[in-house]
């Protein structure tokens, strides 16, 4: 059966017989779309296949798979469960019913039913099931994933990770034969989100992480992230660029960057665009337009001019408006004369919590520690930043 | 290395009241008092200055809302909308206003942060978040489930530097559920009424004001 999700689909093969898949998904992303796309995905290979409601009602399921383009009621081998509609007092057409959501037996009789009735079973969230239930619902969920093993169905599971207790959290990861964690990238507000897999039973699993975006229609599509390298005139951009690249091309004339820097670096499971600003002003203009697409930014300076920091300083106003994390490479370090990072930090009057990193990009040195540092900026940055 | 702990004070202009960007208020007093009044007097006067405002509606749906917000002058500012989807059919989402139900704290969160990256993104660095009620959401989720959104909303919050105003009701929840809620916020905006008079203060573990008395004129709150 197919996973139906861009990347992870590479990664993971299919999904066997039996076998129980969670997204374990951070509050603060829409996550329940991965669920709702590896069902579709099986609704059109003609699997019979069943979603179950516990925080919408039906029509509210059915509008909510419409915004990317899946039409629920084309499918005969379509059911769904309305383990919602009991709980708020309104009744419910669908084949099956839960009637008192709250009862956590009467929800383990029809979800058990389910499983033996169907190729496969979404269980559309699993936290709102925990949430009504109580902490030890864990358990009862983790009986399903028994009875998929038993009956050779396929169950699948969003789970929302709020801040339950440890036992919860764990009992889930490992109850489950794969665990796909959704996240965010995080500077202060959710910029954007990435997926990656904590564990699969049946594959050897790559340590990856991929940037995603929901496009309606469409669901879950992977997207290379941008990373922008900016900074005064002669600073060492195309340098730094080349250097962190597996390949980069640059449009340099007479030895100064007249169009955008292109490199690509695939680190840490992470694929990156890295594009490097002309540094003359005459191309300010368009930061401002990599700046609206880009996560990241990093600024370079040459430690030996300390008369560019001004300049450099401004860069990084016009980029950082639309609020992206930003560490600094103070470049050249070879040369006699470099200022050290904390010397730059007082002089282009910084605070102390920005990352300045010593680099010589002509030759590589540090440049893979700005990329950590500001891939830990973004992925790392949790909920208490300062 | 030295430390320098840097507080950013922001003023809540028409309480007269500076506390930290960042902050998470309680919003408290008896049914009827005029808390929501209050809010919506503060989410005007803060959004009209030019914060971002949202506005996580359990009691009023996006159109009651948005009628109370015109006659002050007001349009521009997002609602979350947790009445609508239980009362009608599905009601389309627009680019300022979401609807989701009030038992999908998940949709809630998501879109509250889909929000805060607009903002954020096309420069808006000051957020004002009003939720009226935290009391609606406990008369459908249990207290803990509640304790867990909040605590993410609120670190959000806090992360953006943004402020964030939350209603609850005075006597419809047991003392524990009082007692936590106020735990997880930096300070309360109490409310009492004496002899036909109504006031409020506040209250954070630093400090302490006076009360102060209001009144409401044309659903605003006004100080004499
Ligand atoms: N010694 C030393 N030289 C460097 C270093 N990095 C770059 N350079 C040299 O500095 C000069 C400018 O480097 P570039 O990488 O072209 O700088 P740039 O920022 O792209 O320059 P523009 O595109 O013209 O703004 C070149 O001669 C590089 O060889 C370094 O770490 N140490
Ligand atoms: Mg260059």
């Amino acid at each position: 059966m197919k996973i139906g999700i861009p990347v992870l689909e590479e990664l993971l093969g299919r999904l066997p017989k039996g076998k129980t898949l969670t997204y374990y998904i951070d509050p603060e992303v829409e996550g329940d779309v991965f669920a709702m796309q590896t069902l579709y995905t099986n609704l059109e290979e003609g699997h019979r296949c069943a979603y179950v409601t516990s925080t919408m009602n039906s029509s509210s399921v059915k509008n909510r798979f419409r915004e990317f383009g899946w039409e629920l009621d084309d499918f005969q081998n379509f059911s769904m469960i309305d383990a919602y509609s009991g709980f708020v007092g309104s009744t419910s057409e669908e084949r099956y019913v839960v009637k008192d959501p709250s009862n956590p037996s009467e929800l383990d009789e029809v979800i058990r039913k389910v499983l033996r009735e169907n190729d496969l079973v979404v269980v559309g969230a699993l936290s709102a099931m925990i949430d009504i239930c109580g902490e030890d619902f864990a358990g009862i969920a983790e009986g399903w994933t028994g009875v998929a093993r038993d009956s050779g169905s396929r169950l699948v599971f969003s789970f929302v990770a709020w801040p339950y207790s440890e036992s919860v959290l764990n009992r889930i990861k490992d109850m489950s034969n794969a665990v796909v964690t959704v996240g965010g990238v995080h500077h202060r507000v959710v910029l954007g989100y990435y997926y990656g897999i904590l564990k699969a039973d049946w594959v050897d699993v790559e340590n990856v992480a991929v940037l995603f975006r929901l496009v309606r229609p469409g669901g879950v599509r992977a997207y290379i992230p941008k990373i922008l390298v900016t900074g005064p005139f002669n600073a060492g951009k195309s340098s730094f660029v080349h250097s962190i690249s597996n390949k980069a091309v640059s449009v340099d004339r007479l030895g100064t960057t007249v169009a955008l820097d292109h490199g690509h670096v695939e680190y840490k499971g992470f694929s990156i665009d890295i594009f490097g600003t002309p540094g003359q002003e005459r191309f300010d203009p368009l930061l401002k337009v990599l700046g609206r697409e880009a996560l990241g930014v990093i600024l370079v300076v040459d430690s030996t001019q300390p008369k560019t920091f001004p300049r450099a300083k401004q860069m990084l106003e016009a980029t950082t408006r639309f609020g992206l994390p930003y560490v600094i490479a103070a470049n050249k370090q070879d040369m006699p004369g470099a200022l050290s990072p904390e010397e730059i930090r007082k002089r282009m009057a910084l605070p102390d919590d920005i990352l300045i990193i010593p680099t010589v990009a002509k030759n590589g040195e540090g440049v893979y520690d700005v990329l950590e540092a500001l891939l830990k900026l973004l992925i790392g940055g949790r909920y208490d930043e300062p | 290395m030295q430390i320098l702990l840097i507080i950013i004070m922001v003023k809540l202009g028409f309480i007269d009241l500076d506390i930290p960007k960042g902050s998470n208020l309680m919003v408290y007093g008896p049914p009827l008092i005029g808390k929501s009044a209050f809010v919506r007097t503060l989410f005007n006067e803060e959004v009209s200055n030019g914060a971002g405002g949202i506005y996580v509606s359990t009691k009023d749906t996006a159109e009651t809302l948005m009628e109370w917000f015109e006659k002050v002058g007001l349009d521009d500012f997002r609602i979350i909308d947790c009445v609508s989807k239980a009362m009608m059919e599905d009601v389309a989402d627009t680019d300022k206003i979401k609807r989701v139900s009030i038992m999908d704290l998940t949709g809630i969160s998501v879109r509250v942060n889909g929000f805060l990256e607009e903002y954020w993104r096309s420069g808006v660095r000051d957020i004002l978040l009003a939720f009226d009620t935290i009391s609606a959401l406990l008369m459908y989720l249990n207290p803990q489930t509640v304790f867990r959104f909040l605590h993410v909303l609120a670190s959000r919050l806090r992360a953006a530097r943004g402020v964030g105003v939350y209603v609850v009701e005075e006597g419809m929840h047991d003392d524990k559920t009082t007692t936590t809620l106020k735990q997880l916020f930096n300070g309360v905006i109490e409310f009492k009424e004496d002899e036909e008079k109504r006031f409020f203060r506040f209250i954070s573990s630093s400090s302490r004001t006076d009360w102060k008395e209001f009144v409401i004129e044309d659903g605003k709150v006004v100080i004499p």
